[in-house]
C-alpha cells in the first residue's frame, strides 16, 4: 500500500454562521480540508456537525461566511449545483429512495454523467442502450466493492440497517466525487459492521484518492482513521489538529471526551 | 354605486356560505393534519339527512309542530353525522395513521365518493326542500342613501347570523372547555399530546363529530337557500380555495377567505365577465388560490411551513 | 413448477435489463399482444368493442400518463381531464383548420399542446406539493373547462364548445368500423406504452422516482428537481393529451367540454390507485377495472335484486358505483397501497414457488 500523499487545501470554510430563527446553530466556524486526507468532525450531540455538512452541501444557506472548493467560492449554491462540482454525501438518517432497488438507488448516483436525452431513452436504442450498460457496469464494480451483490434487486426498504448504510455510501460513490461528506456512517452499527465500514472508508480514500470529511461519534474509529480532526461544541469550533493534538486539548476533553472510549 | 354595494353584499353572503364549509376543513386539519376532501360530501349527506328526517320523522311520530319537527330532524341528522364520524375514524383513519399526506388525501376522496353513493341510496336522489322557517322575502336597505335602496336577502342575513353564532360557539368550545383545550394540544403536537395522556383516537372522533355538525349547519343553510341536491358537492368544491387563501390552520382565515372568494367571484363576474365571455365563477376561486400558492402558500393567517432535512 | 427460472442465466447486463426477464413472462406477454391484435377482432361483438374494448384501450393510455406523474414522480394531479381536453381540442383545431392534416399527426400535435399546457400548470409543483399541488391542478381543470366553453376560437366558433369530427383515415385506410378503431387505438397504445416503459427504467425514470421518494436527497446527488418534475408533467400530459384526442376523435366522434370534466380526472386517479401506482401494468389493471365495473354492475345488480325481490333502478346502479369506488379506494390504500399490480406480482411470486408454500 503506497503511502498517502496529502495535497493542498481543496475545501476552505471561512467564518460560517448559521441561524434558524432565534437559534444559532453555527458561530464563526473556519477550517480547511486538504486533498486526499480524512478529516473528521466531532463534538457532542447538537454541536452543529450535520448543519456544517449541510452548509457545505448546499442544503442550508449560511447567513455569513463563505465556502471555497477548488478555488470556487460558493455559499449560496443549490445542492444539485454543489453535486456537479464533485461533492458527494451520505446522510445520518439514510435518505435512500425506498421505492427503488439497490441497483437503481446506486444508478441514480450516475445521473450527472448520463447524456442521452428523453427521446433516445424512450426508444432505448443505440447510444441510450450503450450508456445504460456502461453505467450498469460501473455500478456493479461499486456493488462488488461494498460486497452487496446478493441484494442487487431488493427494494432498499427491505434491507437491514447496516446494508442500507452501504447502499447510501455506494450511491455517493457512484458520483465519483472528489470530496465525500459522510454523516455518521457508522451510527447504529455493531463492532463488526463498524470494522467493515471503516475498511470501506479507508479503501475509498486510499484507492480512489477521495478526500473524506467524516462526522463520527466513535472515538476509536476517529482516532484510528483520521488525518486531522475538527471539534465543535454548541456551534463553535473548540479544537483543530491531528488526533493526538485534539485528544490532549483541555477544552475538548472537558467538553466531550470525558470517560469515552 | 348602489349596484356595486348590492353585488358586494351579495358576494359577502355567498362567501359566508363557503366559509361554513371551509370551517369543517380547518377543524379536521388543525386537529389531525388530515385534509378532508369529503367535507363537501358530508355537507350533502347531512343536508339530505335533515331534509328527509324532517319529512319522515314527524309523520312517523305524528308531530305537527313546525319548530319541533325541525328540531327533531336536526338532532337526528346530527346523530347520524356522529355515526358517520365514528365509522370514518374506525374503519379508515385508524388504519392510515402513519401514511403520508397524499395517501390520506386520496382516502378522503374515496370517502367522499362513498358518502355520495350511500347518502343518495339511503335518502334518495331527488331535489329536496329544507324549510326551517327562513324568511324568503327581500328587503331594501339604505333607501335614504341610495335611490331605490340596496337589495338584500333576509334569508342571507339570518344565515350570516347563524354562521356568526356557530363560529362564536366553536371559539368558546376551543378556548373554554377541557375537550377544546385537548383538541388544541393535539393540533399543536400529536406526540406531545399523546405523551400527556390525551387519547388520539377519541380526539379525532370528536373532531370529526364537530366537523359533522358544522357540515350539518352548512348543509341546512345551503339547502334552505338552494334546495338539497347533488350539485351541492360541486359548490362545496369551491370551498377548497377558501382554506388555501385563509390558511389551512386558521378559523378566522376560513371566514375571511370565504368572504374574499365570495366577493371576488361576484365582482369579477359582473365587472370582468362581459369582457371574456362570462362564466368566470368557474375558475376564479381556484386561480386566486393558485396565485396564493405560488407566493404565500400558508395563506393569510396560516402557519409557515418549514421543510427540514 | 412451471414458472421457474431454472436454466435461465443472464450473461450480459443487457440481458439482465430486459423488460420481461423471465422467459415465461416474455412469451406470455407476446402471446397476449398477438391475441389482442389477431384473435380479439375476430371473436368480439360490436357492442363489446364500443362499450368495453375501445374505452379500455384509450383509458389505459390515459391512466399510463397519469401514473407517470402521480405514481412514478409522486406529483398528485387532479387535473388530468384538462390535459385530455387540451389534447382533444388542439388536435381538433389542427385537423379542421389545416388542409390535408393527417390524423396521426393531428393527434400527436394535440399531445404536444397538452404537454405545453402541462408544463405551464406543472410550474406550481416547483413550489408546493401534496394538497396544495392538488389545488393547483384543480385550477388547471376548471380553467380548461371554462376555456373551451367560452373562448370561441378554440372550438372553431362552435356553440357551447361542442365539436365533432368525421372522415378519419390513416394512410388511406378509413377508421370507421369498430374493428379499425380498436386496432388503431391498440397500435398507438402499444407503441406509447413501450416508450413509457423504456423511460421509466432509464435514467429519467430513476430521477422521477428519486424525486418521489426523497426530493432533498435527489438534489444532493445532482438531480435537478425542476427538470425532473417538469419533464414528468410534460411526458405525462403528452400521453394524456394523445389519449384525450383519441377519446374525442375515435370513441366519441362528437364532444363538448363536459366530456373532460373533473369527473374524468378523479376516475383516472382512481385507476392509478386501484391498478397500482408506479407500475405500467397497473395502469392497465386499473383501467380495465374502472371501465368494466359499471357494465358489470349494470348486469349483476338487477340480477341480484331479482333474486331478493328488490327492484334496482339505473340511478341505484350509479349510486352503487360510487359506493364501490369509494370503498375500494379506501380499502386499497389501507391494505395494498400498490394496488392490483402488487397483488398480481405477489401472486406470481407464489406461483414461482408452487407447489411449495414458501
Amino acid at each position: 500500500m503506497a503511502t498517502k500523499q496529502i495535497g493542498d487545501v481543496i475545501l476552505d470554510v471561512k467564518n460560517i454562521s448559521l441561524s434558524f430563527g432565534g437559534v444559532k446553530a453555527l458561530t464563526d466556524i473556519s477550517f480547511d480540508v486538504r486533498e486526499h486526507e480524512v478529516r473528521s468532525i466531532i463534538g457532542p450531540n447538537g454541536a452543529g456537525k450535520s448543519s456544517m455538512l449541510n452548509c457545505v452541501n448546499g442544503v442550508y444557506r449560511p447567513q455569513e461566511g463563505a465556502i471555497t472548493f477548488r478555488g470556487k467560492k460558493f455559499s449560496h449554491m443549490d445542492s444539485h449545483q454543489v453535486a456537479t462540482m464533485g461533492i458527494g454525501r451520505t446522510f445520518q438518517n439514510l435518505a435512500l429512495f425506498k421505492g427503488m432497488s439497490v441497483i437503481d438507488n446506486i444508478m441514480t448516483g450516475r445521473n450527472l454523467r448520463i447524456k442521452s436525452n428523453l427521446f433516445l431513452q424512450a426508444l432505448r436504442i443505440g447510444p441510450a442502450q450503450r450508456e445504460e450498460e456502461q453505467h450498469r457496469e460501473f455500478v456493479e464494480h461499486i456493488i462488488d466493492f461494498l460486497e452487496i451483490q446478493a441484494h442487487r434487486k431488493t427494494p432498499v426498504g427491505q434491507l437491514p440497517y447496516g446494508l442500507q448504510k452501504r447502499v447510501d455510501l455506494g450511491r455517493a460513490l457512484a458520483m465519483e466525487p472528489q470530496l465525500l461528506l459522510l454523516d455518521e456512517p457508522m451510527a447504529g452499527m455493531n463492532v463488526e459492521e463498524k470494522q467493515d465500514m471503516s475498511r470501506f472508508v479507508l479503501d475509498v480514500n486510499e484507492e480512489f484518492g477521495t478526500t473524506i470529511v467524516l462526522i463520527e461519534h466513535d472515538m476509536g474509529v476517529v482516532m484510528d482513521i483520521s488525518d486531522r480532526v475538527v471539534v465543535l461544541d454548541y456551534g463553535k469550533k473548540i479544537g483543530d489538529g491531528t488526533p493526538e493534538e485534539v485528544r490532549n486539548n483541555e477544552e475538548v476533553i472537558s467538553a466531550y471526551l470525558g470517560t469515552g472510549h | 354605486m348602489g349596484f356595486f354595494l348590492e353585488t358586494l353584499l351579495g358576494g359577502l353572503m355567498a362567501g359566508m356560505l363557503y366559509s361554513l364549509v371551509a370551517l369543517g376543513f380547518v377543524l379536521i386539519y388543525k386537529a389531525s393534519g388530515v385534509f378532508n376532501f369529503a367535507q363537501g360530501a358530508m355537507v350533502l349527506f347531512a343536508a339530505l339527512a335533515m331534509a328527509r328526517f324532517a319529512e319522515w320523522l314527524p309523520a312517523y311520530a305524528g308531530i305537527d309542530n313546525f319548530v319541533l319537527a325541525n328540531l327533531i330532524a336536526f338532532v337526528a341528522a346530527g346523530a347520524v353525522m356522529f355515526v358517520v364520524a365514528w365509522l370514518i375514524e374506525r374503519l379508515a383513519l385508524r388504519h392510515l395513521v402513519n401514511q403520508e399526506g397524499t395517501t390520506l388525501l386520496m382516502a378522503t376522496l374515496g370517502i367522499s365518493y362513498f358518502l355520495d353513493g350511500i347518502g343518495q341510496t339511503i335518502f334518495g336522489s331527488d331535489i329536496y326542500k329544507i324549510d326551517i322557517g327562513m324568511p324568503k322575502d327581500p328587503i331594501f336597505a339604505f333607501e335614504n342613501i341610495f335611490e331605490g335602496g340596496v337589495l338584500l336577502n333576509k334569508e342571507d342575513l339570518y344565515a350570516a347570523l347563524i354562521a356568526a353564532v356557530l363560529v362564536g360557539l366553536l371559539t368558546l368550545f376551543f378556548q373554554k372547555t377541557v375537550t377544546g383545550r385537548a383538541l388544541r394540544a393535539v393540533a399543536d403536537d400529536h406526540q406531545a399530546a399523546q405523551s400527556i395522556g390525551i387519547p388520539l383516537n377519541r380526539i379525532w372522533f370528536i373532531v370529526w363529530c364537530v366537523a359533522g355538525v358544522v357540515a350539518l349547519v352548512a348543509g341546512m343553510i345551503w339547502g334552505s337557500k338552494l334546495g338539497v341536491q347533488f350539485s351541492l358537492t360541486t359548490v362545496a368544491m369551491r370551498a377548497l380555495p377558501v382554506v388555501i387563501l385563509g390558511g389551512l390552520t386558521s378559523v378566522p382565515g376560513a371566514i375571511v377567505g370565504g368572504l374574499i372568494i365570495g366577493v371576488g367571484e361576484k365582482l369579477s363576474e359582473v365587472y370582468l365577465g362581459p369582457y371574456v365571455g362570462g362564466g368566470i365563477e368557474i375558475w376564479f376561486a381556484y386561480v386566486l388560490a393558485l396565485v396564493f400558492l405560488l407566493f404565500r402558500p400558508q395563506g393569510l393567517f396560516g402557519e409557515k411551513i418549514i421543510d427540514r432535512v | 413448477m412451471f414458472y421457474r427460472e431454472n436454466g435461465q442465466f443472464k450473461t450480459s447486463y443487457r440481458a439482465d435489463q430486459q423488460i420481461f426477464g423471465i422467459t415465461q413472462d416474455r412469451v406470455a406477454v407476446l402471446l397476449l399482444v398477438a391475441a389482442a391484435f389477431l384473435v380479439v377482432p375476430v371473436i368480439t361483438s360490436e357492442y363489446m368493442f364500443r362499450a368495453i374494448l375501445i374505452p379500455f384501450v384509450i383509458m389505459s393510455l390515459a391512466a399510463l400518463g397519469v401514473n407517470i406523474l402521480v405514481g412514478y414522480c409522486g406529483q398528485i394531479s387532479l387535473g388530468s381531464g384538462a390535459f385530455m381536453a387540451v389534447g382533444a381540442y388542439a388536435a381538433f383545431n389542427f385537423f379542421v383548420r389545416v388542409q390535408g392534416m393527417p390524423l396521426l399527426l393531428a393527434l400527436l400535435l394535440g399531445g404536444v399542446c397538452a404537454a405545453a399546457f402541462g408544463i405551464l400548470f406543472g410550474l406550481p409543483s416547483l413550489r408546493v406539493k401534496g394538497l396544495y399541488l392538488a389545488v393547483a391542478t384543480l385550477a388547471a381543470q376548471f380553467f380548461s373547462d371554462w376555456m373551451f366553453l367560452r373562448i370561441k376560437w378554440f372550438t372553431n366558433d362552435a356553440p357551447s364548445g361542442s365539436v365533432q369530427v368525421s372522415d378519419l383515415q390513416v394512410f388511406g385506410i378509413p377508421i370507421a368500423s369498430p374493428i379499425s378503431k380498436y386496432l388503431f387505438c391498440l397500435t398507438i397504445l402499444v407503441v406509447m406504452a413501450l416508450g413509457a416503459k423504456n423511460l421509466v427504467r432509464s435514467a429519467i425514470g430513476r430521477e422521477w422516482m428519486a424525486i418521489r421518494d426523497m426530493d432533498v436527497a435527489a438534489a444532493v446527488i445532482g438531480i435537478r428537481p425542476m427538470y425532473a418534475k417538469l419533464t414528468a408533467f410534460a411526458v405525462s400530459s403528452f400521453i394524456i393529451g394523445v389519449a384525450g384526442a383519441m377519446w374525442g376523435f375515435v370513441h366519441l366522434s362528437a364532444w363538448e367540454p363536459a366530456a373532460f370534466s373533473v369527473d374524468i380526472s378523479f376516475k383516472l386517479l382512481f385507476m392509478v390507485i386501484i391498478g397500482g401506482m408506479g407500475s405500467i401494468m397497473g395502469s392497465f389493471f386499473g383501467a380495465a377495472f374502472i371501465v368494466v365495473l359499471p357494465i358489470f354492475l349494470n348486469q349483476f345488480l338487477p340480477f341480484v335484486g331479482s333474486l331478493v325481490g328488490v327492484e334496482i333502478s339505473t340511478s341505484g346502479i350509479s349510486h352503487a358505483e360510487l359506493i364501490i369506488f369509494g370503498a375500494l379506494i379506501v380499502w386499497f390504500l389501507i391494505v395494498e397501497p400498490h394496488g392490483l399490480a402488487k397483488l398480481w406480482s405477489t401472486g406470481k411470486q407464489k406461483l414461482r414457488l408452487w407447489p411449495f408454500p414458501h
